[in-house]
């Protein structure tokens, strides 16, 4: 009896010395340092903003683009909204009795846009075949009150969307087109297009 | 009673650090994830799906497409390349130094030094940021595929195994009919494609009176039987509207890119 008290109190004596070896914990604080370093480059400080291969906010920052094109671009989509998305649709589609088509249209994506630029500026009326189909309608002068920089980037827009991709227009392509057009009369439907030198 | 508090204790902290990694760290990360604006724009984005979209990814869902197919796009890393969208008074200098230049695939730092170069001689650059990788090689996308892409799918259909390509942009790629056709036949529409058919979507009907306008026009060795057509059903459509509304193509201020466009637009051309 006397002898089973003294074993159980040795093995309690043995259990208290036989705690985690000290490497388990150096260990643990190496994987925990590795942990946080790991987080620290791959996860800009847990901000929701920030995925790989980005590593910081700031990094993402320096990444926006700040390009003059996309600027235009956005530009030209605004104008387009305000200005011809009435008639010709949000997506270029044109409306039946209203407006031709621009996506697609062989006008629009002439590889000169000596004519195209002429259409808003000077309006367009009478018959026309745009993508395969007829068309005999008016449109107004819509663009002639936009400044040479919104009228650019309306074309531009135009020239580039709904898988188009024709050459941009530039401030001062408008502006030489706007001196040589001065006093023109609207334009007289494909005949009239036609007439302008490419 | 002493040893049970214990393992009540270890079980409670084990249990709740597990609980703050994978439910409340991304709670109080994404938790207020909501609609962002278009880099250079003031479009919101992401728009919520059409309503038969919406519908349409349950039938994804249910239909286990996500087995084969991911919708996630990665991105490895990000370039630079220099663009000159003016050469100044002194073109000759400018087209000099250019030419001693590498303009394409650069980091921010050397698109920094070499538009400053470039400035110095009196040209006017801009610097565009194309995402880089696998993936987008592929054309899978344009940029990784973030958040935000999935803020109005309940549940996000990510998958984690690619039998099949990427669908994160297929709406993009392929419209409605193309959809359709290949969820039907997909064999006639990608050669040695091994996706299964899902006929079970579709019914295969005797001509009525009049065709359903619905009707799918399979070209030949893929149709039904003479005097038959194939219909598809709701659930048909509304996978395909599901299928052809996954396009993430917008720059974002934690995926930015510059636009093909833009970039196409600041390019020049005399």
């Amino acid at each position: 009896m006397s002898d089973d008290l003294k074993n159980s109190s040795q093995t309690a004596e043995e259990q208290k010395g036989s705690t985690a070896p000290a490497w388990i914990f150096a260990l643990t604080l190496l994987l925990l340092f590795a942990g946080g370093v790991y987080f620290d480059h791959h996860s800009g400080w847990f901000d929701a903003q920030v995925y790989a291969p980005y590593q910081s906010s700031d990094e993402l920052e320096a990444y926006q683009p700040k390009s003059g094109a996309a600027a235009i671009f956005a530009e030209g989509k605004k104008m387009y909204t305000t200005t011809c998305a009435t008639c010709h649709g949000d997506d270029g589609m044109g409306k039946p009795a209203q407006a031709p088509p621009l996506a697609g249209s062989e006008w629009v994506n002439a590889s000169s846009f000596k004519r195209i630029e002429e259409i808003p500026q000077l309006g367009l009326g009478g018959e026309l075949h745009v993508a395969g189909q007829d068309w005999n309608l008016q449109m107004a002068p819509m663009g002639a009150m936009l400044s040479d920089s919104d009228l650019a980037a309306v074309l531009t827009y135009i020239r580039h969307s709904w898988g188009n991709n024709a050459s941009p227009v530039t401030d001062a392509d408008i502006k030489a087109m706007r001196a040589a057009v001065a006093g023109h009369p609207i334009i007289g439907g494909e005949a009239g297009l036609k007439a302008i030198k490419e | 009673m002493k040893t049970g508090f214990r393992i009540f204790l270890g079980a409670f902290v084990a249990f709740g650090l597990s609980w703050c990694g994978f439910v409340l760290g991304p709670i109080l990360q994404l938790g207020t994830l909501g609609q962002t604006t278009v880099l250079n724009s003031s479009d919101i984005y992401p728009n919520q799906r059409p309503g038969d979209a919406t519908l349409g990814l349950q039938v994804y869902r249910s239909s286990g497409c996500a087995a084969c197919h991911t919708t996630q796009v990665g991105q490895h890393g990000v370039v630079c390349d220099v663009v000159l969208t003016g050469a100044g008074n002194n073109p000759a200098a400018v087209n000099k130094l250019i030419s001693t230049l590498t303009l394409t695939n650069l980091t921010k730092d050397e698109a920094d030094a070499i538009s400053g170069q470039i400035s110095t001689a009196g040209g006017k650059t801009e610097t565009h940021i194309r995402p880089i990788g696998p993936d987008i090689e592929r054309g899978w996308g344009m940029r990784h595929s973030v958040a935000e892409d999935f803020l109005w799918d309940n549940p996000v259909q990510l998958g984690s195994i690619r039998v099949g390509p990427d669908l994160a942009n297929v709406g993009m790629r392929y419209d409605l009919n193309w959809q359709l056709l290949h969820l039907y036949a997909p064999q006639s529409k990608v050669q040695n494609s091994m996706m299964p058919s899902f006929r079970f979507l579709f019914n295969v009907q005797k001509i009525g009176a009049t065709p359903s306008p619905d009707a799918l026009q399979l070209p030949a060795g893929f149709g039904p039987p003479a005097g038959e057509e194939v219909v598809p059903s709701e659930d048909a459509k509304n996978l395909a509207a599901y299928l052809v509304s996954l396009r993430a193509d917008v720059a974002l201020h934690d995926a930015p890119f510059t636009t093909p466009s833009a970039h196409a637009a600041g390019t020049q051309k005399k």
